[in-house]
Formats: C-alpha cells, structure tokens, sequence
C-alpha cells in the first residue's frame, strides 16, 4: 500500500482558511455551492450551524450559494426554526412524491440531489454543537483548489506526532475501529488511510453523487467510499482535518444497529464485486435483547437494506436538470478510471 | 462626525457624477437627526443577526474563567481582524483591543467595553442552543453577549454606515469579576496615552438598566480552618461553619446608616465534607457596598473587629481577606451624557431603570471619564448555565449603544 495518498490528498483546514481565494475560484470556474443539512429532531442545534453558515460563508464570503435543509419528520420544532433563519426547508417525503417513501439519512441526502442546485454539494450532520463554518469551508476548500478532487471527508483527531517519542492515537469512533476498519483492512487496505470513514461531513461534485446508488439509511458513508473508490480510484478522495468535533453520543444498542446497516452495505458490494460469494441471501433483522422484568425479550428492527438508485436515472431528476440521452446503466464509467480503482 | 442616513439638515450637491450628501452641520440638529433615525436601526442592525449571533457564539463558546481568558482573548482579536479594524492589538497587560479609526485626529477615543472573563469554569458545557428567539448556555449573561456584541460593532457600523470623528476604542477586558477585581480595565486607563472622550460598558443584561454611578465597595473572603494536626486537644472540635455562623450573626447586629446609603450583603458561604463529618474549613464571601466610601471602610474595620474578636475567642485560624474593593463615583443625574442616554433609550421605547454597578464603569467614573453601563437583552437563569436570553430585544439594546457612542461623539461629554 502506497503512503502518497496519505501524504497528498490529507489536509488541514488551516489550508484553506483563506476565504477570498476560495470564492475567486468559486467564481473563476463558475461554480455553484449547496449546503445540505439532514434533520431528524435537531431543534437543539439546527439553528447554530444555519446562523454560523449565512453569516460566514453567505452574508459576508459568497461561497456558498445556498442552505437546505432535509428534515425525515421531526416532530420537534426542527423545520419551523430552520426556516426561521432562511435555511431552505423540505419535507424528504414530498419531495419526489411519487416514489415509495422512506425514512433514513441517506434518503434525505439522496432526495437532496433533487432540489438543491450547486455544482458542489455539502453534506454537515446537523448535530454538530461545535460547529464552526471551517466544517463547510474545509471540505469544499480541496475541490475548488485541486481540480482532480471530487470528494473530501472531514476527520478530527489530528493523526501527528507530538514531539519525537509520543504519538496521539487516531482513529473513528467505535463502529469506525471495531467494523469498519476491520473491513477495510481485509478487503481494501488503501481504504484504511481514510482516518474517519464514517464522519458524516463531507463535499463532493454533483457529477459524482448522483452517478451512485445511495443506502436510505447509515450505509451511506459506507457505499460512498466504495463506490466513488470502485468508479474513480483512491485519487479523487480527499481527506481534511477538522480538528474537534463535539456531538451527542450514541449508546452501545443505537451503534448495534448501525454497525447492522453498515456491515449490509459492506459485504453486498464486495460481493458484487467478486470478492465473496454469498451462498445464501442475508437476514434483514437486527436482533437485540432486553432484559424486561427479568424476563429477556428480543428487540428486532427489521432493516431492509434498501438503496436508491443513481439519481442521473430518475426521470424527474434529467427532466429538471435538462440531462438528455440515455440514463447510463450502473457498471458505466461516467469519468476516467484511475489507476487505484 | 458621523455621516447619518438621509434624516433632516441633509442635502446634495451634484459636483461629481454622483451626488453627494453632505450635513448642515449644527451638533444640536446632528443629535436630533439620529435620534430621530435611531428606531431605524434595530430593523437594519437586525438584518445581520446572523454575524451577530455567530460573534455571540464563536466567542462565547470558548470558556474564559477569570485569569484563563487568553483563548478567548485570541478570538476575540481574530474576529476584529477579520471585520478590518484598523488596529487591532493588546495592551501591556493583554486586554484584546481593536481601534476604529476617527476622522478628527483632534478629537480623544471613545470607549467601548465589555469583560472577557465569566464566572463559569473550563469543564462546563459553553456550547450554546439557538432557537427562534432565545439563546442558551453558560456565560451569556455575564458577559458573552455583551462581548459577541463588542465585538460585531465594527460590522453594524458599516451596516449603519456610521463614521465617527473619534477614534473607537473597543476593548475586551480580562481580569474583571471575583478575584481578577477589574485589573484588566484599571490598567488599561491608567495606561492609555491620552484623555478618554467617554465610555459606554456593556452588560448582557438587563436592557433598559442605565446605570451612571458606582457605589464604594469592599469585597472580602473569611476563612476559617481548624487545623488537622491540632485537633486531638480539642474535647469539643470545633466547627468551621458554626465559627462563621457565628461571625454572620454578629455582623446582623451591626447598626448601619440611612444616610450615608451602605449595606453588607452575605453573598457566598462554602465548606464540609460531608454531613456526619464535622467541617473543618469553611469559607464566607460578603460585599460592603455603600455610597461613601468613608462608610464603607468604617463598616469594613467593624467586620474586621469581628473576625479578630471571634478568631481570639474560638482559637481557630480566621482570616479576613480582601479581594477587591472600588471607590465610589457617579455622574450627576443632569450630566449631559446621562439625560442623552434617557432620551435615546426612551426613542427606543425602553424605560431606563438606574442602579448602581460595579463593573468596568466605577473604573472610568473614578478617573473622571464620563461613562455609562447598558443591558443589550432580558431572560431568565441569569447567573446559571442554562442562562436563556431573548434574542430579538437584542437588536433594541445594540441601537441604544450606537445611540450612546453617536452622542458621545457628537460632545455631551465635552463639557
């Protein structure tokens, strides 16, 4: 496994922390820049991150053009506040109506893809209780000044060594370290030098989202990497770091689940790719217990492993973005194929 | 002078291509003018709500317990760069200071202030909760508003398009509350090379308080401890907090006067370890507060007599320390600068309550600067971590500073 990549493509916001010359890029290229928040029951810290973004990154440096928000249902008072401070608020369910509804933040994001209109989209988690708008400005930073980045993802512990001897551990969080990166580390090595594979901040180009499949629910992070690493190579993934990020913690049960959705993710796409083969078709239940007046009680969640197909083959979708010829099938090349792929 | 927006004693001239406003200059039509125009500010300074409240945030955030404010102070600076002041820098003792500069080279600096330091230690949450109208969290109301707001003037000037003849100094001082016992502002106006116009002191809260004088006063700390290797002689241990108890009760028999105005507020009592466990060091915090400062350190050495009588009577260690104390100084309540501030909070549709502070103010009253203190908002849970404060009042409380500055540089307290 090659090191360069590491050493290339990992930055620190610090690196772009020169606003003016990332918006004379913006406008040299004629770019568009989206912002897209996906909300469930964020009431808490919605409006922070809105507030931060308009005013750094709109009112006072135009970088981005515009804030989404993409709410799955909050019966808190997510949307009315979001709205209040002149983000754009859309229900997930009515946009595309007349698709089958689900529920999930890949849904949102996906579903995103539809009403937002930059040429660059923003993915932040809208949970974030430090936020700061380096979160935005960081992630689009390596797009807009190294032309063959498509995709950056935001990490947090700074991975350097602290005088000669001592070494700060790094790494994501739980599901990151115990699935994940076992994963990685089995099936595709160069991936493991993407500290943080689930952070769930992260920018890429339009041309690149919606030319893949995307998981309804936690998968998503997950299908991300593979499938632009699988379509584009290693090269075009950046990795930038944000240094810290404070947010809620999940308990062991809630990271069960999502560890569930991820490692459904996972294997289906090694599968397709011909790494395994799967004799039977997988479960799609997540079985936990609870012990309930001494008596222990499953608690199932069914999870169906849904994906969305590449929005480019959504009519609807090449209809408003005037895409004409024929939607291309999945195994099709939309860029150049690197040589990490 | 300031350029105003279009209001009355305007008119234009067409020498250039565009035509260009220019002001009749008369100070008293001037101040008429902006009072007038004042209203129209909180909806214009409320189109930047959004700069103001990230000031809030990005700064507030960051914990900044008294005597730990540097990162704070980095901030706050960093911020000033980024909004263009023209100067921005720290004193001799590391008060983050911005400095807009005037048009009348003449004409001394007016001040703005607002402490750096909150009372809440680095381990509590400073991450804030924004909703509609209300924003929450630690340090708000004392002072992180007031800072966030500090330092958004320079933004809602250009937003107002306001220029001024005097330099504007906007200062984030450290050291101020408990302990620090305002050394940041002590010596950034004993230091400051020149006279000082005026001041304007920000405060969270509570908007409408127009506080224009400062009472005398004398903060000090009891501290009683038994000491551990003594305590076998003892038959009957005595206990810390009782020994304070007892100091409590003989100051409540002390006789103070109406006139002058001074009381003593019992305002802290701390020690233990735990119920069964008698105390062995206890501590009590108490302010002598009084409008003569003759009073206050006659009541201060009667306080004094106590803790040494009691110390003498119990055989335990007790010692009364001062931690701050602050001359009494005040402006007349027909000081131009004082009645300007009525009639500019009064414009605002804000009744203005007067109280006695002693923050930054008592600093610049004492050396004869004339200055006031203003709340820019209301809430609840003021002094608590969940201290949760309006946020559309704020827009009011912010045009009565820029009122205030405006009449300072138009000369009420020229005088």
């Amino acid at each position: 496994m090659s090191s360069s990549w590491l050493e290339n493509n990992t930055f620190h916001f610090a690196d772009f922390a020169d606003l003016d010359r990332l918006v004379s890029e913006k406008e040299r290229r004629e770019l568009t820049i989206s912002l897209c928040l996906p909300t469930l029951n964020e009431e808490k810290t919605i409006a922070k991150e809105i507030i931060i973004m308009k005013s750094e990154l709109m009112t006072r440096y135009p970088l981005l053009d515009e804030i989404v928000v993409i709410d799955s249902g909050s019966t808190d008072n997510t949307m009315e506040i979001a709205a209040s401070f002149g983000a754009d608020v859309y229900e997930a369910d009515q946009i595309l109506p007349s698709l089958e509804k689900f529920k999930g933040k890949g849904e949102n994001l996906w579903k995103s893809l539809f009403v937002t209109k930059g040429d660059i989209i923003v993915y932040l988690d809208a949970d974030i209780k430090n936020i700061h708008h380096r979160f935005a400005y960081a992630l689009v930073g390596p797009l807009l000044l190294h032309e063959h980045l498509k995709y950056a993802k935001a990490f947090y512990d700074r991975p350097i060594a602290i005088g000669k001897s001592k070494v700060r551990p790094t790494g994501g969080g739980r599901v990151t370290e115990l699935v994940i990166r076992p994963m990685f580390s089995l099936f595709f090595p160069e991936l493991t030098q993407i500290f943080q594979p689930l952070s769930g901040e992260y920018a890429g180009y339009r041309e690149v989202f919606e030319k893949v499949p995307f998981p309804i629910g936690y998968g998503v992070e997950t299908s991300l990497i593979l499938d632009i690493h699988e379509k584009w190579g290693l090269d075009v993934i950046a990795q930038v770091d944000l240094e810290k990020r404070v947010h809620k913690n999940q308990n062991i049960k809630a990271l069960g689940k999502m560890a569930f959705v991820i490692l459904d993710t996972f294997l289906k796409r090694i599968e397709n790719l011909g790494f395994i083969d799967l004799k039977k078709k997988m479960y799609n239940e997540m079985i936990q217990y609870n012990l309930v007046k001494n008596e222990y009680k499953a608690d199932i969640l069914q999870i169906g492993g849904i994906e969305r197909p590449p929005m480019i083959e959504i009519p609807e979708y090449r209809h408003k973005f005037s895409i004409t010829g024929k939607p291309p099938g999945r195994q099709k090349q939309a860029m150049p194929e690197s040589s990490d792929a | 002078m300031f350029t105003a927006p279009v209001g009355a004693g305007a008119a234009t001239i067409g020498l250039t291509s565009a035509p260009v406003l220019i002001y009749l200059y008369s100070p008293g039509v001037l101040m008429d003018a902006y009072l007038d125009n004042l209203p129209t500010y909180v909806d214009r300074i409320q189109a930047i709500k959004e700069t103001i409240l990230t000031n809030i945030v990005l700064i507030g955030q960051i914990p900044a317990p008294t005597f730990k404010e540097k990162n704070r102070s980095v901030a706050f600076l960093d911020r000033l760069a980024e909004f263009q002041v023209d100067e921005c820098t720290t004193d001799g003792y590391r008060n983050p200071i911005g400095v807009i500069r005037g048009t009348d080279d003449s004409k001394p600096p007016i001040f703005v202030v607002a402490h750096l330091d909150t009372f809440f230690p680095k381990d509590v949450d400073h991450n804030f909760k924004i909703k509609k109208d209300s924003i929450t969290g630690a340090g708000l109301t004392d002072n992180s508003i007031g800072v966030g707001v500090l330092v958004s003037l320079p933004e809602i000037f250009r937003q107002l398009d306001l220029r001024f003849e005097s330099d504007i100094v906007l200062a984030g001082v450290i050291q101020s509350i408990g302990k620090g016992n305002l050394r940041g502002v002590r010596h950034l106006v004993k230091t400051w090379p020149t006279p000082i116009r005026g001041a304007v002191c920000i405060e969270g809260v509570e908007l409408g308080r127009l506080s224009y004088y400062a009472d005398g006063m004398i903060r000090c700390e009891a501290q009683c401890t038994i000491p551990a290797a003594s305590s076998m002689e003892y038959k009957f241990r005595p206990n810390a907090i009782l020994v304070l108890n007892e100091i409590i009760n003989q100051i409540l028999t002390l006789r103070l006067p109406q006139r002058p105005r001074c009381r003593v507020i019992i305002g802290q009592i701390s020690g233990g370890i735990k119920h069964g466990v008698i105390p062995f060091d206890a501590s009590l915090g108490l302010e002598i507060q009084g409008d003569s400062d003759r009073m206050v350190k006659a009541i201060f050495n009667e306080v004094k007599d106590i803790v040494d009588g009691i110390r003498h009577e119990y055989e335990v260690d007790l010692d009364l320390k001062t931690i701050s104390n602050l001359n009494a100084a005040r402006l007349r309540y027909n000081h131009p600068l004082v009645k300007k501030t009525f009639a500019i909070m009064q414009k605002l549709d804000l009744r203005p309550v007067s109280g006695h502070s002693e923050s930054e103010l008592s600093i610049f009253l004492s050396r004869k600067i004339p200055a006031v203190t203003l709340g820019i908002t209301r809430g609840v849970n003021y002094h608590l971590a969940n201290a949760r404060l309006k946020i559309h009042p704020m827009f009011t409380g912010i045009a009565q500073i820029v009122g205030v500055i405006q009449a300072i540089d138009s000369g009420v307290c020229d005088e």
